[in-house]
């Protein structure tokens, strides 16, 4: 009967699942299902994971050791996709890397399915982590606090933490998810964190955000100016800057009242 | 406070009857010298490393990161602005030149430093790109950028991305100062031949542009004697140095271009080259008419493909052009056209061929030939698992073999593969469809100087 392993879809919860599915059905072929999203199988045994730190370490442990550094941070961050199969796909990989003779090179393994279906994940939550790099937008609250709301697909927030914690060292900052409802926060000269289950009161950041920032107007005068005319094409800027980002972007505020007033 | 400014307005008109102009607000400023900015092209931020110390702000990082995309579909890095437009050059394909009656306005150092301190600090750019008219004199005009950024980085502690544009006939010593506090410099050549400078920009000469060119780049040799000895020792222009050409406002064919290019890669160590499209902002008797359809954007993306080759891909300007085909085909890219006329080296085998030879099969870039290159060494390949690495197999399927074999029957005959590559539509960026759209016939291709099938 196969065995399917029930867990949440957190970095926890799915290196528990790895951990129980590697002690007790290391040579089978198992599932990895997320809680609230599990399709009910004839023929299947579930199983729910107690989640713990302990797990988790060790699992960590066993993939940097045997896999190597660079397949650790390609596992991690296709773990953190938006996609149903990530971990199954994850454990797989991790048994047909027993089959090699050297398993740090199972990445190269390309003509693996599972291989290359973690490749694949591990690319496009990379290239998002990217993209945010640069269109994360900080508003001033009251206190001199920068604040920014993001709404991305994977759950970004640790891919990106030590960059802008390395680039705003003086400064405190909060990025908030709003998809997976986690924040991360840093105070000045201290090491970032990460809130999940949203602790933070968001009500009362809201409250204390500056109605007027010269700034935000400067910069969409900029923004507007720097375009050459004869070149325009809104195409072009949709490829590379999709409308899903644009909300949470400032500079593309005063457009989205015009429309509205367009459609009313 | 503004009630304060507009009062002593007041007071300034009814001392002087001659008011010539109000002063102009940040806003205005900034309008201005970003839009007279816009046509410079690199905002990139690419080139250097740079972690920050822990008490100021920015960082670098070597990948460039884009902020924000304007209307245009051009990436938004760099706070890009003119210091001033009030320029004495006359240049005739510039907007700013002294003889056009414009807008004149300059920003003080103080204003540039916190423009990009609080749009640094919000994350809307990753450094400043500055750039500048000539405001009395090359040395004049260089001493101020050099003040404000001794101030970005000395004072404020600015350590994000700085790019500075040199002006021809500065003092090599000040040079040497601005180097040691920018990121990367660039002298734009302008134009591809220095006949064609001395007729669109009189003030400018071949000879001044290069110099500076050459200073930093013997400086930045000497840097990194120092650097290897104390790593210590403060960078002289890091990211390198870039320069950009006008395509399009005058006769130069696209072998010279390359060639210039390839020059300016080898002999001057330029990182990037860039290709303008020529826009028409003035009307004057030696530019050039201006063309129904808009700016030559595919040509520039053209030579935009072949500078890949260039640097990526080991290839020669005098294996993409010669004189007898001075300009490429607008119907193949530089690559396929590369491949259809050296068809003796295909088909070549996924398994076996080298790194180079991989490199030069139309359809496999620079990544997915590292790929097939490191999965080969753990199992055969075939052509699912190439299309699974991000090879292009449609256009790479003539000229390939995985095992001996290729993916459908095809015939290695120039004209068989060049009517089969121009069926499947080249998917071209967005940044040059618009277009109108032309029917091939064969005579063209002929024309073109193609070698003729018999």
């Amino acid at each position: 009967m196969r065995s399917i392993y029930v867990c949440h879809d957190t970095i926890q919860g799915i290196f528990s699942a790895l951990y129980d599915a590697w002690v007790y059905n290391r040579h089978a072929d198992v599932g990895i299902e997320f809680v609230g999203k599990v399709e009910r199988q004839l023929f299947c045994q579930y199983i729910d994971v107690v989640e713990n730190e302990k797990k988790v370490l060790a699992v960590e442990r066993l993939i940097q050791k045997n896999l190597g550094e660079n397949t650790y941070h390609d596992i991690y961050y296709a773990l953190l996709a938006d996609d149903a199969k990530k971990a199954e796909a994850v454990f797989q990989t991790m048994q047909a890397a027993r089959a090699l003779r050297n398993s740090r090179k199972i990445m190269e393994h390309l003509s693996n399915d599972s291989v290359t279906k973690v490749f694949e994940l591990s690319r496009r939550v990379g290239n998002e982590a990217h993209l945010f790099q640069g269109f994360v937008r900080f508003r001033e609250l009251q206190g001199g606090v920068l604040f920014s709301e993001i709404a991305p697909k994977s759950q970004v927030l640790t891919c990106i933490a030590d960059y802008f914690y390395n680039r705003y060292p003086m400064e405190n900052w909060m990025i908030h998810d709003k998809t997976h409802g986690m924040s991360l926060v840093h105070p000045k000269q201290k090491p970032w964190f990460l809130l999940t289950h949203d602790q933070a009161d968001l009500q009362q950041m809201g409250s204390l955000i500056q109605v007027e920032d010269d700034y935000e107007d400067l910069w969409k005068t900029f923004f507007q100016s720097i375009s050459i005319q004869e070149r325009e094409n809104y195409c072009c800027q949709r490829t590379h800057l999709p409308l899903r980002y644009r909300k949470e972007m400032v500079e593309f505020h005063e457009r989205k009242v015009d429309r509205k007033n367009i459609g009313s | 406070m503004n009630e304060l400014k507009t009062s002593l307005c007041v007071e300034n008109k009814k001392l002087n009857t001659l008011v010539i102009q109000e002063p102009f607000t940040l806003q205005e400023k900034l309008h201005i010298l970003g839009a007279a900015a816009k046509y410079d092209v690199a905002c990139t931020s690419s080139g250097v490393d740079r972690r920050n110390d822990g008490t100021g702000m920015g960082n670098a990082y070597a990948a460039g990161i884009c902020h924000s995309f304007s209307a245009d579909g051009r990436c938004i890095s760099l706070l890009k602005i003119l210091f001033t437009n009030e320029c004495i050059y006359d240049c005739k394909y510039c907007a700013n030149r002294s003889s056009n009656d414009v807008v004149r306005t300059s920003f003080t150092p103080d204003e540039v430093c916190t423009l990009v301190m609080e749009f640094y600090r919000r994350n809307y750019i990753e450094g400043l790109f500055l750039s500048s008219g000539i405001l009395k004199s090359p040395d004049f005009t260089m001493e101020l950028i050099y003040i404000t950024l001794h101030k970005l980085r000395h004072i404020l502690n600015f350590q994000g991305y700085i790019h500075v544009k040199t002006i021809p006939g500065t003092n090599g010593e000040l040079i040497n100062r601005i180097g040691f506090l920018a990121d990367r410099m660039s002298v734009n050549l302008e134009l591809p031949t220095a006949e064609s400078l001395k007729k669109l920009a009189p003030n400018k000469s071949r000879k001044k542009i290069l110099e500076p060119m050459r200073l930093v780049q013997q400086n930045r040799i000497a840097n990194k004697h120092e650097l290897a000895l104390n790593n210590r020792a403060p960078a002289f222009v890091p990211a390198g140095q870039s320069t950009q050409m006008i395509i399009g406002a005058t006769p130069e064919t696209d072998y010279q271009i390359m060639s210039v290019a390839e020059t300016l890669y080898n002999k001057f160590d330029l990182k990037r080259v860039f290709y303008s499209a020529f826009i028409p902002v003035n009307e004057d008797l030696a530019l050039p008419a201006v063309k129904q359809g808009g700016p030559p954007l595919l040509r520039e993306h053209r030579l935009y493909q072949a500078d890949w080759l260039l640097r990526f891909y080991h290839f020669q300007t005098k294996e993409l052009l010669d004189e007898k085909n001075p300009n490429f085909n607008v119907f193949l890219d530089p690559k396929c056209n590369w491949a259809l006329k050296h068809l003796e080296y295909f088909p070549v085998e996924v398994n076996k061929a080298d790194y180079k030879t991989l490199l030069r099969v139309p359809g496999i870039g620079v990544r997915s030939a590292q790929r097939i290159v490191a999965a080969r060494r753990l199992g055969i390949l075939d052509f699912q698992d190439l299309k699974k690495m991000g090879v292009v197999l449609k256009r790479a399927l003539y000229f390939l073999t995985c095992k001996g074999k290729m993916m459908y029957a095809t015939k290695i005959e120039e004209d068989y593969i060049l009517r089969n590559l121009l069926q499947i539509k080249e998917s071209l960026p967005d940044s040059v469809t618009g277009m109108a759209y032309q029917q091939l016939s064969l005579f063209d291709v002929q024309s073109n100087g193609d070698k003729k099938v018999s």
